[in-house]
Order: C-alpha cells, then structure tokens, then sequence
C-alpha cells in the first residue's frame, strides 16, 4: 500500500517523460567567418518560429528542439556539422547549409542518411538541378533561384527605357553567378551588357573601378556583392558623387545605412531598383508585424535569412503534423504537399525539382525613402 | 616486444570503425589520418631539412584539384587519379624547393608562401580550368567492386592504410642515412657541404616526398567529400599543421603525430568557435616560440640527455 | 580615354602607393635592422583603423587629435611589441621569428573578429563626405587628408633615417649587420626604436584610411600581403627600394585596373614578385644577401 502511490507517481512521471521527449531539428549555418552575420539570422528565424510553435503546445504533443552546427560556410566543415547533427544529436531534419558549396557537400550525405534537408538561402544553379526529379529526393529548397530574379528586374528595367548595363560583382560564385544569370537575362530583352568588373572580396579601394564604370556611362550599374563590400562601395560611390544608380540584388537597407543621410535626401540613390527574396522595409501589414516581433525578439531587423529560416521552420512542423509522425520517409512525402502562405504573398509549394517559387521584391528608393514597387513571381 | 605493440596498435586502429563510433567521429577519425599525413611530411622538410614551408597545404589542395579535374573532365576512375595527384603535387614542390634553393634557405618560406597564395588566386580565378569559388562537385567515391568507401566509417580503413603506409615511408626516411644527412645539413650548411654532402638534392628529396604524400592524401580526401573547392587551400590548415609541429617538436616523429591526433580531436570536444580556436592556436605559437621551440618532442629530447648525463656523472 | 580620367587614376593610384609605402618601409626597415619578417604588420594596420574608430565614434575626438594620438599609441605598441617578444629573437633563428609573428597576427585578427565580427564599421568624420573638385579629379576632404599625412609619414621616416644619428645607425644596421655591432652601435635601441617607427606608420596609416574606407578585422590582409609584396619587390633591407616600388605598385594597379580588370590588377604584385624571385632574387634594389 505504501509503494502503490511511489510506484504510480514514477511510472506517470516516466510514461510523461518518454512522451516530453522534444524533436530535434538541426541547422547547418555558418556561425562564425564571412558569412557568420547570415548565420546568426538564419540561427534567428527558426529560433522565433520554434518559440511561437512550442508557446503553441509544440507539435504531435511534443516540444521542438533546435541544435545549430558552425559549418563555417566550406564544405569539409559542413560534411562535419551535417555528420554530428544527424549521428551525434538525431535531428529527424536539417535546415542549411546557406553558402552554396557548403551545401552542394552536405547533399549526398543526407541523401545516404535519407533524412530532409531544407535548403533556403542557397543560390547556386546546381543546387536545383541535382534535386527532385532525377537526383535527390531528400532536398527542398524555398529561395528562389538568382536567375529568376534577374529575369524579373530586367523585365522591369526594360520598361525604363534602360539601355546599358555595368557590372560589378564579387569575385565569388554568388556574384560571378549572379552577374552572369544578369547578363544572360539582360540578352534575351536586348539590354547591352559591359564586361564585368570582378574584385576580391575585401578590396579596400573601389574609386579606380567606379571611374572606370562612370567613363563608360552606363544606364545602371548592376551589383552582386554582399555586405561587406557593399558598405564600402556605397561610401565610395558618395564619395566620388557618382550619379549612376545600381540594380541587382542590392541591399537597399544597408546601402542607405551607409551614406549619409543628406546625400540620400538629395538624390544620391534615387532611380536604384534591386531584387532580393526579402528586405525588411516593407510596409504590407503582414510584414510589419513580423518585422516588429523578430526586432523585439533579436534587437536586429531580420534579413533575408531570417524570414526565410523563420517560414521553412513553419513549412517543416506542418510536414511533421501532415505526416503525423518524424519518420523521415512520411515526413519527406508531407514536405512534397506543402502548401504555406508566406508573407511575401506568394504560396511555398515544391516543384518536380523540390523547388519553391516564392514572391520576389523588387524595391527602388527616392529621396533615401525605400518602397517596395512590385512583388514578382519567381 | 615493441614491433608487437606496434602491431597491437595497428590492429586496434582499423578495428575502430567497429566499435560502434559514430559517424561524425569517424569523419574526425579521417581527419586525423589526413592531419597526420600532412605534419609528418611538414616535420620532414620542417623538422629535419630546416626549411619552413608554408605551401604545405598548396600541396594537398593541388592533388584534391587534380584528382577531381581528371576523374570529372576526363572520366578517370578515382583510384588512378591519385598517383598523377602526387605528381603534380610533386612537380610543384620540386619547382618551389628548386627556385628558392639556390638562394638560401630564408627564401624558401618566402617563395612557399607566394606559391600558397598564387594557387589560391588561381583556384579562384582561372574559372575555365578550376571552376572558379564553386568548385567542382558530384565527385564520385571510391569503390572496390561493389564496395563503396562513402561513409565515413568506411571510408576510413583506405584513409588509415594510406596514412600508415605513408607515416612509415617517412618514418624509414628520417632514421635513414636520408635523415640523419638532412640533420647535418640543418644545422650547418657549409660544414656539410665541404663534406662533399649534396645539399640541395637531399633537401629537394625531402620537399619531394613530402609534397608526394600531401598530394596523394588530398585526392583522397577530395572522393571523401565528393567537392573540392577552394576552401581547401584555406591558411587555417596550415596554422593547424604548424602549432602540430611545433608542439609535438619539429623532428620528433612520435610528438608530432601524437599533437596531429590530439589537435584534431581537441578542438571537436571543446566546441570553440573558430575564432577562439584561431586566437588560442596563435597565442601558443607565440609561447611556443618564446619558450618551447622545440615543442614536446624537444622537452623529451632534453629530458632524456639529462638522465643520461646524470648516469654517465 | 579622357585626360580626367586617367588623372584620376594616377592620383588614386599615388594615394594607395603612398600608403602601401609606409607599410612597406616599416616593414622593410624592421626586416633591416632586426632580420625579423613581421608577419603581424597587416594586422597592426587594422589595429591603428580600429583605434581611430574607437576615438572618433565613441570617444568624439577630432579628426587631426585622432590621427596624431593613435600614431603615439602606435609607438608605445611598438615599443612594447619589441619589448615583450622581439628583443630576445633579433638575429636569431628566421624561422622563430616568422612563426611568432604569425601567431600573433592570427590571434590580432581573429580576436578582433570575435569581439568585432565581420561586419564593416564606418567611420564618420567631423568632414563628413564633403569633397573638392580639382583638376577633374573628385577628391572628398578626408581622401585628401590621407595623403598629406601619408606624406607626413615619408617625409618624417625619410628625416629619421637620414637627418639623425640614430637613423643613421638604423641604415648601417641595416647594410651589415656585423659592421655595425664592430663600429660600436648599440642594437637594443636601434631595434627598439627601429619598431616603434615601423609600428607607428602602420598605426597611423590605418587611422588616415579609417574614414575612407570601413574597418573591418580582415582589413590588414590585402595591405599585408602587398607590403610583403614590395619588399620582396624592392629588396630586403632596402627602404628607399620599398617606397619606389610600393609607388609604382599603386600606380600601376590603378592603371591597370582602369584600362583592364581588377582582377588584373591584383595579379600585377603576384607577378612582378615571381618574376624578381626568378630573375633577381635579390630584389631591385637589394642591399646584402639577406634572405
């Protein structure tokens, strides 16, 4: 009689303990490196994702858990990070790995564990081609693809009566990409496109390159490089007065951050348009909502990797909940029905190449004010 | 009593994969293998020849590229891209050790570490030849038959035979007349030389078979990881192999394959971030060279004439 | 091919030379006096760029207050530098030396990093990006600014090395090595000022550029590895071979850059250092068989 009140609470507490045990997803990121700030929005969104979803009761009756590996943005660290995730921590997902080479490593490895991997900030061409249909089937990816993108802004250009393009790009292969799939782009509407001016990332002295673009007067100048180079030849460029304004996948946000604030109110950037998947000033109500909450959540605006990051967390936990189990088999058929609304308007469904075709903003900014002007299909 | 103890050890490294270890700690199990091969042939050229090469990475991230390039562009079967991976490495090494030579041996660091950056710019630029920053991906993996070395506990046991073959060739090298000229040659260049000793072609032997194996041991790594970019010819490898060799004691051959292994594991377990690791290796690399320059290996060194001078008093 | 256009590029291009001189002649003059490769030098740069951005963003200093105190601090760094881990290596074994200093270059850079990150930091000046048109060329005041000081940096080395008694000393020790210790110069302070010269210029270097460019940790890698590139260029030991040959650098990379490709221009040092390596390994300018 003594033991029956113990042994009822043990066995409750154990049958409630097996029950508590959380799901474990893993992401793949580079959280230190170049490309650590990208890292630390992505760690971010399915970091807020994952507190409203467990504040919710969790999924399935059970809470979710988020392990996060450094991959360090090269592929000997990711095929490490993506090891230890799936072998050491038993993550029944993995959502990475961000830089495309990285990526590009980690497929067949979760390929032979047979375990999802989302894909949501990856831009190599590749990427797309060697998943789904004829490759591997355990590979979605949200983002959509660089040369999509460009196909739209270009479309967009030509009916500003633009002529003439300069490149500049970083002398990686999101910019070499990038620029190319520009170019191609530029091509088929008839734009003329200039020999592309690469530089290494991190070169310090950028007024050689913008007097070279500024003597061949382009109509803009199309520019793929990330934020590091970005600020430093967005003050060059208010240093020089160059009048010439930039398209392609521009960060708006941080352009304008980086100038001073009478030059942009003069004009400095006006007639720039960029494409990005995201940026935060966006003032559709839905956006602003979740600019508000990821603010108060991490004292940053999200980026384009934290909205991203934020909505694949969404899309796998309803994966999980369609397919009623974190068998990896079900949840990969659950992932193929994914049917999300994303903030950005556009539904996140998977083609025959595992591939999202999300909405696109395509911003332009006058007087240092940025508008969204179009939301374009990718 | 101590070849069986040898064949002991042997015998419980190939039976790791076995003992249930998990995949991610087979991959750093591989790793080793990789680290191990690299020091050692550093501590060749480093630890006996006197000469610091800082292309020591060149040399594995030039037999990755060329063991991806001919088994993608030419179809080769991975197996037969690793000799000409060694080669190319090879050629590279005796080209360096050969312009540089003739100078002093000063100036084989300098022209290393230009060779170590210009592969780097080429890797990354010569888009038409090395696919530019995005590499070269979907390599096949190894097979025999209808085996495939893919995971990483499989792939292990070829890694860890390369590398036991690989360490014992150096091994051999350095307790050989090879090795014990080289030691005379470090310490004084004249001396030897008036001895009649071929400086140069001693010291280009040692680059050689060094830059031979580091090739080799990146072909094989390049099928491991199934892309080959370039991030494989990052400095952080040859900061890793440097605190390896300095702390294990450059020409102490059980030192330094002893820090190979304790460096690769180490810096899993305590889970830094890189930075931090980047900032401790480089804070003992300035207290190793102010205090310990001939790293553990030294200590021992020094350990043991003690113990041997007391005997002999 | 406008005759504005190619001023413009020969002012940018001297503007860069300038800076790439003063790296590479303290860089030069340290390898001289103490045979010592410092491996940190880029790193030193970044720190003079982040002690300005300390001063000006947080601490509301002036520009010219700014400039002058981290050249100071710049200094007492380099004395300490000498001090804590040179003094015991000078002339000792080459390969220490370059291992030392690249371990404190590493634990320089990746410190930063982890207490910095990666993000660039502007630095907003009192000028602002208020600027000056002369002769075509756009210059903002800040531009300008740099290169008088990088001009203040050669003319008060070129004072140092060759108005002083101890400049003198510097240049002797430099030329041989043995010669001088037989003439009665003392090394220890030789050296010890020697590095703090060599340091101050980095430091001040990186507080002039602060405002032009961005701060980031990674900053001292490029100038690092051009400043290694002019002294192998120039010769070893040879300080008025590094200015020359750090000028023309910056000239012809701009050059090169304006008429070809970036990417071009960069390959210029890379191959300009083969070809010496190969054809004059002594260096243009070579003093003694240093290296």
């Amino acid at each position: 009689m003594r033991c029956v009140l113990p042994c009822l609470l043990t066995m409750l507490l154990a049958g409630t303990a097996a029950a508590e045990e959380p799901i474990r997803i893993g992401a793949s990121e580079p959280m230190t490196g170049t490309a650590a700030v990208f890292g630390e929005q992505a760690k971010w969104g399915i970091e807020l994702a994952l507190s409203e979803i467990n504040a919710a009761g969790g999924v399935l009756g059970r809470k979710l858990e988020l392990v996060v590996e450094d991959n360090r943005c090269n592929p000997a660290e990711a095929a490490k990070a993506v090891t230890k995730l799936i072998d050491e921590n038993k993550v029944v997902t993995v959502i990475g790995a961000l830089c495309s080479s990285a990526t590009l490593a980690t497929m067949p490895l979760i390929a032979r564990a047979q375990i999802p991997l989302v894909v949501t900030n990856s831009t190599a061409a590749s990427i797309a081609q060697l998943s789904g249909i004829g490759g591997n089937p355990w590979v979605f990816k949200t983002n959509p693809a660089d040369d999509t993108m460009a196909q739209a802004l270009v479309e967009h250009l030509k009916k500003e009566g633009v002529k003439t393009l300069a490149y500049m790009a970083e002398d990686t292969d999101y910019g070499r990409g990038g620029v190319q799939g520009f170019a191609e782009a530029a091509a088929k509407a008839g734009i003329k496109s200039l020999p592309p001016e690469v530089f290494p990332q991190g070169t310090p002295d950028f007024s050689v390159l913008l007097a070279k673009i500024e003597a061949q007067k382009p109509d803009r100048i199309v520019g793929y490089f990330l934020r590091g180079d970005n600020d430093n030849i967005m003050r060059q460029v208010e240093a020089m007065q160059l009048k010439i304004p930039f398209t392609g996948r521009i960060d708006l946000h941080s352009a304008a951050m980086a100038m001073s604030p009478e030059y942009l109110k003069a004009g400095g950037l006006d007639h720039t348009t960029a494409i990005n998947p995201y940026q935060p000033d966006w003032d559709d109500p839905k956006n602003l909502a979740f600019v508000e909450k990821f603010k108060k959540a991490t004292g940053h605006a999200p980026l384009q990797m934290g909205l991203y990051e934020y909505e694949a967390t969404y899309v796998l936990v309803e994966a999980i909940k369609r397919a009623g189990s974190t068998d990896p088999k079900a949840l990969q058929a659950a992932l193929k029905l994914t049917k999300y609304p994303s903030i950005l308007g556009a539904t996140i469904e998977f083609d025959d190449h595992n591939c999202a075709h999300n909405n696109a903003l395509i911003q332009s900014i006058e007087g240092g004010v940025i508008k969204v002007i179009e939301l374009s299909k990718t | 009593m101590r070849f069986g103890a040898l064949l002991v050890g042997i015998a419980a490294l190939y039976a790791l994969p076995l003992c249930g270890l998990s995949e991610y700690w087979m991959t750093v199990a591989v790793t080793a293998c990789a680290f191990a091969v690299l020091s050692q042939g550093l501590n060749l050229v480093y630890g006996y020849g006197g000469l610091l090469s800082l292309a020591q990475v060149t040399f594995w991230g030039l037999g990755a590229y060329a063991a991806a390039l001919l088994a993608m562009e030419l179809g080769w079967s991975p197996w037969a891209t690793l000799p000409v991976a060694g080669l190319v490495a090879v050629l590279a090494g005796l080209g360096v050790g050969y312009a540089s030579l003739r100078l002093s041996r000063h100036s084989f660091a300098i022209v290393s570490l230009v060779l170590a950056l210009l592969v780097q710019l080429v890797a990354r630029d010569w888009q038409s030849l090395t696919r530019g920053p995005l590499g070269i991906p979907g390599l096949p993996t190894l097979r025999i038959g209808d085996v495939e070395f893919a995971s990483a506990a499989r792939f292990y046991w070829p890694m860890l035979s390369f590398a036991l073959v690989a360490l014992a060739v150096i091994w051999r090298v350095m307790r050989s007349r090879i090795g014990r000229l080289l030691l005379a040659i470090r310490q004084n260049e004249a001396l030897a030389g008036s001895h009649g000793i071929d400086a140069l072609a001693h010291r280009l032997l040692a680059i050689g078979l060094s830059a031979l194996l580091s090739g080799v041991a990146g072909g094989l790594f390049a099928f491991k990881l199934t892309i080959v970019d370039p991030s494989v010819l990052d400095f952080y490898y040859t900061e890793s192999m440097l605190i390896m060799v300095i702390i294990g004691g450059p020409g102490s051959f059980w030192g330094v394959t002893i820090a190979a292994v304790v460096f690769t594991v180490v810096p899993e377990l305590l889970r830094l971030s890189s930075e931090l690791r980047m900032v401790l290796y480089g804070a003992v690399l300035v207290g190793a060279m102010m205090v310990m320059p001939a790293g553990f290996g030294g200590l021992v060194v020094r350990y043991r004439e003690k113990r041997w001078r007391a005997r002999l008093a | 091919m406008t005759f504005g256009y190619l001023l413009t590029l020969l002012v940018n291009g001297l503007v860069i030379g300038a800076f790439y001189a003063l790296l590479a002649m303290g860089l030069s003059l340290i390898f001289g006096v103490l045979e010592i490769v410092n491996f940190a030098h880029g790193e030193f740069y970044m720190l003079g760029a982040l002690a300005a951005l300390l001063a000006i963003n947080y601490l509301h200093l002036g520009y010219w207050t700014t400039i002058v105190t981290v050249t100071l601090a710049g200094a007492c760094v380099g004395w300490l530098f000498h001090r804590a881990l040179l003094g015991g290596l000078a002339g000792h074994s080459f390969e220490r030396s370059l291992l030392l200093t690249l371990g404190l270059g590493m634990v320089l850079q990746n410190g930063a990093l982890y207490i910095f990150t990666a993000t660039p930091q502007i630095v907003r000046t009192q000028f602002g990006m208020s600027s000056i048109l002369l002769v075509d060329v756009r210059l903002t005041w800040v531009r300008l600014f740099a290169l008088v000081w990088a001009a203040v940096g050669l003319i008060g080395l070129y004072l140092l090395l060759y108005r002083t008694r101890i400049g003198q000393a510097m240049r002797a020790v430099a030329e041989n090595r043995e010669a001088a210790l037989i003439v009665g110069i003392r090394p220890e302070r030789v050296a010890r000022l020697a590095v703090m010269a060599g340091i101050a210029l980095c430091f001040m270097s990186g507080a002039a550029l602060a405002p032009v460019y961005v701060v980031t940790p990674t900053m001292g890698l490029i100038f690092a590895f051009k400043s290694f590139a002019i002294v192998v260029i120039g010769g070893f030991g040879s300080i008025g071979g590094a200015a020359l040959a750090a000028l023309s650098l910056g000239v012809i990379e701009a050059l090169v850059g304006g008429t070809m490709s970036l990417v071009l221009a960069d390959a210029v040092a890379f191959v300009a250092m083969i070809l010496v390596l190969l054809f004059r390994p002594l260096g243009l300018f070579g003093t003694g068989v240093r290296i």
